[in-house]
């Protein structure tokens, strides 16, 4: 009897003992096997990347040469602008240079622009991550910001030798320093629960009390530049509740995110330039 | 060892479907969840050496690429892997819809020990029941729909490795 009850028990003291040997397997074997791990599953998501871009790039010639034209012409109109847009930037740039010399302040940090194609989406109910078709052969940075055309989309979270992992802003594991638009008090915001079927939410904390928001007349929130890894002044959602929290010091809302970012195709990493 | 490479190819094949499915599908906020169909068809036929060097390959190939500690899913896939053999003698495993019935029983315990996991990323959980059930409700379906075929594809690809696991006798009886 005592045997067959060792014999019942035998598999669960294997795995027993495969728990144990996992905790004690040490670390630089586990992060070898995970960049192995990695750098394997890396050529499929960017093969399938490649392949769609492939189909846009077949369903786009589909159109016709009308279509083309005026696409051209619109093209050249928003070329016109953001010319006028560059040399306004370069004067106020230029201004910005001289009134810190002129006042002895520390210059802003820098940041180099990178776009990058998403290689593959991976957003479930616990975490929202993208892979970049950018790693380390790009000299992309752990931490550094990544956005779009509507505002703020992550954080990069891991470097690889030539993809990225980015955390986006709708992924609870993701925290930035922000402020309400127009105002230079700091809140915190955080990605939030998010919803099957529905567009990415957010939570702000530590709300001042007198800022107020509904769905009628929603909040923009802006990152405060706070913290070192966000630029100031970068769109993240709109305020769409606010209610007092229960030490009642503050505020706690909720923020709706841009529904674009659930079908992200490009985005622009940040990269901070270095001093030297 | 033939085997365990023929059999980690077909891993990678589901494991490459499912990602490029649920990056189609995230404009919807749905994501599906494959792990049972990972560990079913090694926990039903191959030894236990064989199967747990597949769940742990498999749970890797989970593990990269999200802000779990490394090694999550292989632990758990394991896990699934020594239940399923504890109870495999009992089971007609050559019968499909047995064989489906126990993925999609597998799945569902990974999910929620996944979940159970997870959980401690979120600052409020609570509000996240409905898409959590959705996700599950989803992931079954479609685990209901493609398990015969990702089945048979494997024991395809088994046979033409000329590796097929060995067939073995039905149900073992007790008095």
């Amino acid at each position: 009897m005592p045997h067959r009850s060792f014999h019942a028990s035998r598999p669960f003291l294997i795995l027993g003992l495969l728990l144990a040997g996992w905790l004690l397997v040490p670390t630089l074997v586990k992060r070898v096997l995970g960049i192995s791990f990695f750098e394997l599953q890396a050529p499929v998501s960017v093969a399938a990347s490649h392949v769609r871009d492939l189909q846009d790039f077949w369903s786009l010639r589909t159109r016709t040469r009308h279509d083309l034209i005026a696409a051209g012409r619109d093209l050249a109109r928003l070329n016109a602008s953001y010319e006028v847009t560059l040399q306004q930037t370069e004067t106020l740039r230029r201004e910005v240079a001289r009134l810190e010399a002129l006042l002895r302040i520390p210059t802003l940090p820098g940041y180099r622009s990178e776009p990058a194609r998403v290689a593959r989406r991976d957003f479930n109910a616990w975490w929202q991550r993208l892979t970049i078709r950018k790693g380390r052969n790009y000299g992309i940075t752990v931490g550094s910001p990544v956005i779009f055309s509507g505002g703020v989309v992550g954080k990069v979270a891991e470097v690889h030798a030539y993809t990225a992992v980015v955390d986006l802003i709708s992924s609870p594991t993701l925290r930035i320093a922000a402020t309400l638009e127009g105002d230079s008090r700091p809140l915190s915001f955080q990605g939030g629960n998010n919803p099957a079927f529905g567009p990415a939410r957010g939570i702000v904390d530590y709300v001042p009390t007198d800022a107020s928001a509904s769905e009628v007349m929603p909040r923009r929130i802006v990152t405060s530049g706070l913290g070192g890894v966000f630029p100031a002044g970068l769109f993240i959602g709109e305020i769409t509740r606010l209610e007092t929290s229960t030490d009642g010091l503050f505020k706690t809302g909720e923020v709706r995110l841009d529904s674009r970012l659930a079908e992200l195709t490009e985005v622009t990493v940040l990269v901070p330039e270095r001093a030297d | 060892m033939r085997r365990t490479i023929v059999f980690f190819f077909t891993q990678f094949l589901l494991w490459g479907l499912v990602s490029q499915v649920n990056h189609e599908l995230t404009p919807w906020g749905i994501a599906l969840f494959m792990g049972g169909l990972f560990v079913g068809f090694s926990a039903l036929h191959f030894e236990r050496r064989e199967a747990l060097i597949g769940a742990f390959a498999a749970g890797f190939l989970h593990d990269v690429g999200t802000p779990l500690p490394f090694g999550t899913h292989a632990v758990v896939f394991a896990t699934a892997v020594i239940f399923i053999q504890h109870v495999r003698h009992r089971l007609n495993r050559h019968e499909g819809l047995i064989t489906v019935m126990v993925i999609l029983i597998a799945n569902l315990g990974l999910f929620l020990a996944v979940s159970a996991v997870a959980v401690r990323l979120l600052p409020d959980a609570g509000g996240l029941t409905s898409r959590v059930f959705s996700d599950l409700i989803a992931s079954q379906l479609t685990l209901a729909l493609v398990a015969p075929w990702f089945l048979a594809l494997q024991a395809k690809a088994l046979e033409i490795a000329g590796v097929a696991a060995p067939a073995e006798p039905g149900p073992r009886s007790y008095p």
